[in-house]
């Protein structure tokens, strides 16, 4: 039965080679079926080994496929426990709806076929990532989605933005996979082992030498791949890939890696306080900073982006303050109201003709009444409005970071502030697309076609109730993960009255959220009552540039590491290396015109040195035993 | 009645082989640089000469005869390349012949 797990994990590659064999020879038609039949194999196979597991009571199964390395043992191997049965349907589930929307989306590309080959290797690589079993085949894994996210974001390479957003992204996330090289060489050097449960067991025996900086590299690693301060800027820019690609790997799945990671090695992660400290602040700096760009956005798919880098920092805090369940927690509620709300821009930016600015739509509810509906709903649901599935998941974060005391309280407020900005800017978001009379021109909009819309549907209707899998009454998320977080010291959340009234706080921040963003957006309040914000536009500029953040690192780093290659190519290799190589040639060369002078063809100074060297030959005979005495 | 001694021979050895080397420098036409070798040859043949007849030994008078079997070969070889050089430039000055220097 276990060998069914190669079944899930490496379906989807087998589809990939085989769209490749024949996506000469079929139509569209049944390039589709192919791709969306698997992908349904695929998932319904996970339901299947979820329910096997559940049947278990979550004991981990392990399949071992083969020695990978002999010497030191490191065998090819995967793990399906709680965390990565979760992981493993979101992945697999969110392909299906995605597979289906990308069929009307895509329809009519030149490279449709190429599409689905890179989706599915995507899909192939992240179940690897989740599915391992030990580190090395998680960093293989991590960096195949890698590689297949940088093909997707580039997939409309005769672009050049979106040439350039592919390798930006590419070369973002190279910084954090070398610190999550460095953290998997010193894991072997200190443990001798990649495998987790081995790995662990040492740690919890109390083998805790060099653990923080272990633990600080594999942050490095998850910084990059989930888009944290200071690594975020490539993520904004990867929105120039296929809407649906964006919605599956830069919203639900791919960029959740890094929190996904986290949670895995919690065991460690637990003893070091200077990690969980980097992580929280690093994750509320994220979301603070990626809400308040946010607000000015004017592309439709940069303000999610935004709100995904956003809401990857409300995880992070939870990580940071040891609340790995609500971490996982939120991560699967965001996975489902994000793809739903980047699949319903993506049905927006079909029907608008490819027109992604939001000051150009307006009104749109009328013309799509559906999308707009679930859109609505996601936005509600991000906001962190009862009963939708954000406000579960983003409470029980705020509460856990709360219940830590200290000043974690700090971090609460600050956090706080980050979800009535996030309210804020996913209500303006709504209302400009969606709601706002602007005059503009959208006589020939309609609704999308049914493969997109039922997809939403699908999605709205999980955004709504997914939430409950893991509230105050029912600990859903929590079992599942027990076996998984067993030796984990986890936040818990606080008890009566406090969790009541925190959880009250945290709506009333989303709603007076939304209800500012109706105010300032369509009331229009600040000219009804001429009130004037100070250094406004300056503000807007700040905003909308993400604090100039990306001018910075492209003056420090990009024109620095460019100066500086100029630099060395000058000094070192123009100056001293070819300065020598040069030198030593021209050595040769001049002597040997010198010496070849001597050679001049008169023989009468050929028989003159040869006199020479006969007497010196002769003084030496005579010299020689005068010399020895 | 001076007696004529071994040095006399040696030192007339000597003399004939710096002509002949004198002439080997300074003078450019092959037949008489030809000649010069001839007389260094010689010279050496007188040597040898004289170092048998003072030791009282064959071995000096055979090296002789071995000298001027091989000078009579390149002779041979000798003339034939200085007719050829002549025949290319109708004369026989050496200097005329630099195309192989440096």
């Amino acid at each position: 039965m276990d060998n069914l797990l190669l079944v899930i994990i490496f379906l989807p590659l087998l589809t990939a080679i085989g769209i490749k064999i024949i996506s000469n020879l079929v139509n569209e038609l049944l390039l589709n079926y192919l791709t969306i039949n698997s992908a349904l194999l695929s998932f319904a196979t996970a339901c299947g080994m979820f329910g096997l597991l559940l049947a278990d009571k979550f004991k981990p199964i392990h399949l071992e496929l083969f020695t990978w390395i002999p010497s030191p043992e490191i065998l090819f191997e995967f793990t399906l426990d709680g965390l990565s049965g979760i992981m493993m349907l979101l992945v697999t589930g969110l392909s299906v709806i995605i597979q289906i929307f990308s069929t009307s989306y895509m329809s009519k590309d030149s490279n449709y076929s190429k599409y689905f080959i890179y989706f599915n290797v995507f899909v192939f690589s992240m179940l690897l990532l989740v599915m391992s079993g030990n580190f090395l085949v998680m960093f293989f894994g991590w960096e195949l989605v890698g590689l297949s996210s940088y093909l997707l974001i580039s997939f409309w390479s005769k672009k050049q933005s979106a040439a350039k957003a592919g390798n930006k992204a590419f070369i973002l996330n190279r910084i954090g996979d070398f610190g999550f090289l460095v953290g998997l060489m010193l894991t072997l050097n200190t443990f001798g082992t990649f495998n987790y449960e081995e790995v662990f067991s040492e740690v919890l025996n109390g083998n805790r030498e060099s653990l923080s900086i272990i633990v600080i590299c594999f942050i490095i690693g998850a910084f990059g791949k989930s888009a944290q301060f200071p690594l975020f800027s490539w993520l904004p820019d990867a929105m120039e890939g296929p809407t649906p690609a964006s919605a599956l790997i830069h919203a639900a799945t791919m960029v959740t890696a890094g929190v996904f990671m986290l949670v895995r090695i919690s065991p460690i992660l637990q003893f070091s306080e200077t990690g969980k400290l980097i992580i929280i602040t690093a994750g509320l700096l994220t979301a603070l900073i990626a809400a308040f760009s946010a607000i000015n956005q004017d592309d439709i798919k940069k303000v999610l982006a935004y709100s995904t880098i956003s809401q990857l920092g409300f995880m992070f805090i939870a990580i940071g303050s040891g609340a790995y369940v609500a971490a996982i927690f939120h991560l699967v509620t965001h996975a489902f109201f994000k793809a739903l709300l980047f699949l319903g821009a993506g049905a927006v930016i079909h029907e608008m003709h490819h027109e992604q600015n939001i000051h150009k739509m307006g009104n749109l509810k009328t013309k799509m009444p559906i999308t707009a509906a679930m859109m609505g709903i996601g936005t509600l649901a991000i906001s962190g409005i009862p009963p939708l599935a954000g406000f579960w998941s983003k409470d029980e974060i705020l509460a856990s970071t709360f219940a830590n005391g200290g000043f974690y309280y700090g971090y609460w407020a600050l956090s706080l502030l980050a979800a009535f900005m996030t309210a804020f800017y996913m209500g303006r978001h709504w209302l400009l697309i969606f709601h706002k009379e602007t005059g503009n021109d959208i006589s020939q909009v309609h609704e999308a076609p049914k493969a997109m819309v039922r997809p939403l549907i699908v999605l709205g209707i999980f955004s709504l109730f997914i939430g409950f899998i893991n509230t105050p009454f029912f600990h859903g998320l929590e079992k599942v993960l027990e076996e998984t977080l067993h030796y984990v010291e986890i936040t818990h959340l606080p008890e009566g009255i406090t969790l009541i009234i925190l959880a009250l706080v945290s709506i009333g921040a989303g709603f007076t959220g939304l209800l500012l963003a109706y105010l300032i957006y369509i009331v229009d309040i600040l000219s009804y009552f001429k009130i004037k914000i100070p250094l406004k536009e300056e503000i807007k500029e700040l905003s909308s540039n993400t604090l100039y953040l990306n001018k910075f690192g492209e003056i420090i780093f990009v024109k620095g590491m460019k100066s500086f290659s100029r630099k060395t190519a000058v000094v070192v290799d123009g100056l001293l290396i070819d300065g020598l190589v040069n030198k030593i040639s021209s050595l040769f060369y001049n002597s040997s015109q010198k010496f070849s002078r001597s050679q001049n063809g008169f023989v009468r100074s050929y028989v003159v040195y040869f006199g020479f060297f006969m007497l010196l030959l002769i003084g030496l005979f005579i010299a020689t035993p005068w010399l020895l005495n | 009645m001076i007696e004529v001694s071994t040095d006399w021979y040696l030192t007339l050895a000597a003399i004939l082989f710096s002509i002949g080397f004198i002439g080997m420098m300074i003078r450019r036409n092959a037949l008489i640089m030809f000649m010069c070798i001839e007389l260094m040859l010689n010279s050496v043949n007188l040597t040898f000469i004289t170092a048998s007849k003072h030791f009282g030994t064959i071995e000096g008078q055979i090296s002789v005869f071995f000298v001027l079997v091989v000078a009579a070969a390149e002779v041979v070889v000798g003339l034939a390349i200085i007719v050829s050089i002549f025949k290319k430039q109708s004369s026989a000055s050496v200097d005329l012949l630099r195309t192989s220097r440096g």
